[in-house]
């Protein structure tokens, strides 16, 4: 009994730990040799291999991606400068249209001013002439009414009244007529 | 065959099948168990310590192994492939899409811009303990995982990860702000007295992270293969009942069955969670301002 008991202890202690729960140092030390040998073996020589078509492609889409982001605001800052371009192309034209406008406006109403001023002119001048007309027919007309009466005076008095003073003397009446009417 | 004379203690049987061990049992193909080599302790750093390789250092090289050859054949293949300008395909394509599944929904998405440089620790901390999770699942077969001082070790080193990484991104002034935390708004000694007051806190917070992954890879792995051991624990236990006994064997396979596939569930999920985790406690490091 007391050797099966000894043989059964010593059976014990030669099987090792009895329970999950022991924890055993040595352990620590090969979970990291194994570990980290392990991933530097499969980050050296396995894990490039199956990243690689995967880590190309990431690296064209990147590339990709920051090219198309390029061309996009190259394109924007294009279509800023066209708009700023057209904008100030209508701006031109329209400053141009106006200043036409004024232009044609300066000129008709300069024109105008002109034919009415030659129409005022010419108008003066007709005025001028028309009064010169009057006056020279007046005078012709005062002449002739002297003579007339000049004549017809003589017929009736039988004489001839011919001198410088009876002329003086009907033309003083003539003003005088003149002068009441 | 004693097991079944002898009236069968089913806790212990749980804890010895579950426990490390200094042998390797392949009962009906070699009779005895293989003895592991026993070497003696050394002292490291004033610890004793024994580096005698133990079944579930067996069983983590053979992981290791296994994570090795599925990763040279992929990217062999993948080589090959591309050479031919063929899409991926096969094996080579599968890896190939677990790999890249790893790497951008697992790494990038939760480290951010630099979780490329991470990748390859988190793609092998993935296959590694999906691995070791899985080889427990098959007859004879251990789960390196299984082992708090596996997950402790794992966990320590997404710990250094995590610091070391920070301390280079966020520069020595910016490390020591996730010791002693800034608190917008406050100035003078309140604030200062308030941080230092809070930096136990702070440092508590950073060491809970990795105890809490090395906790919950080695409880979700022993915990299932306990479900099991004591289901079938139930067959030894109800085995001289006779005509019942059948029926109860028939059931115990079933449970087992069922629980089986649920652990290859679990072992799937616990490896995406203990990289997931990792990744995201990597990318809070480097994301902290």
């Amino acid at each position: 009994m007391h050797t099966m008991l000894l043989a059964l202890v010593e059976e014990a202690a030669h099987a090792g730990p009895t329970s999950p729960f022991e924890v055993n140092f040595g352990l620590f030390f090969w979970t990291w040799i194994v570990f980290i040998v392990l991933m530097v073996v499969l980050a050296k020589f396995a894990y490039p291999a199956i990243l690689k078509t995967t880590e190309e492609r990431e690296q064209t889409i990147a590339r990709q991606l920051g090219e198309a982001e390029k061309a996009n605001a190259e394109a924007r800052a294009l279509l800023e400068q066209n708009q700023k371009a057209l904008a100030e192309a209508k701006s031109a034209a329209q400053a141009m249209m106006a200043e036409a406008k004024s232009a044609a406006e300066k000129e008709r109403a300069a024109a105008v001013e002109k034919t009415r001023q030659e129409q005022d002119e010419l108008m003066a001048r007709a005025r001028r002439e028309i009064q010169a007309e009057r006056d020279k027919a007046l005078t012709d007309l005062r002449r002739e009414a002297v003579d007339l009466s000049l004549a017809a005076a003589s017929k009736l008095i039988g004489q001839r009244l011919d001198g410088g003073s009876d002329r003086a003397l009907v033309e003083s009446y003539l003003a005088s007529l003149e002068k009441a009417k | 065959m004693m097991l079944l004379q002898e009236k069968l203690n089913v806790g212990e049987m749980v804890l010895h099948h579950t426990a490390d061990a200094w042998t390797i049992d392949l009962y009906p193909w070699v009779k005895a168990p293989i003895h592991l080599p026993r070497w003696h302790d050394v002292h490291i750093a004033g610890m004793t310590v024994n580096l005698s390789p133990t079944k579930h250092v067996v069983f983590m090289l053979l992981a290791a192994f296994l994570v090795f050859v599925t990763m040279m054949v992929a990217a062999r293949g993948l080589a090959r492939q591309q050479a031919g300008a063929r899409t991926p395909k096969g094996f080579a394509g599968a890896v190939e899409g677990l790999v890249l599944w790893v790497r951008n929904d697992i790494a990038i998405a939760n480290i951010g811009h630099d979780g490329a440089k991470f990748a390859p620790l988190i793609i092998t901390l993935f296959f590694f303990i999906l691995y070791c999770n899985l080889l427990g699942l098959l007859p004879h077969g251990s789960s390196p995982t299984g082992n708090l001082a596996v997950t402790a070790a794992l966990a320590i080193i997404v710990f250094l990860v995590i610091e070391i990484g920070g301390m280079i991104k966020l520069g020595p002034k910016g490390y020591l702000a996730t010791i002693f935390p800034h608190f917008p708004g406050l100035h003078g000694p309140g604030a200062v007295a308030l941080s230092i007051f809070m930096s136990p806190i702070e440092v508590l917070g950073k060491l809970v992270k990795p105890f809490a992954l090395a906790v919950r890879l080695f409880g979700n792995m022993t915990a299932g293969h306990f479900v099991i051991l004591s289901l079938f624990g139930i067959v030894f236990l109800f085995g001289t009942l006779g005509a019942a006994a059948w029926g109860i064997g028939i059931m115990t396979a079933l449970l087992v069955t069922g629980i089986m596939l649920l652990e290859l569930i679990v072992a799937l999920l616990q490896a995406y969670v203990f990289a997931l985790l990792s990744s995201v406690f990597i990318g809070l490091m480097q994301h902290e301002h």
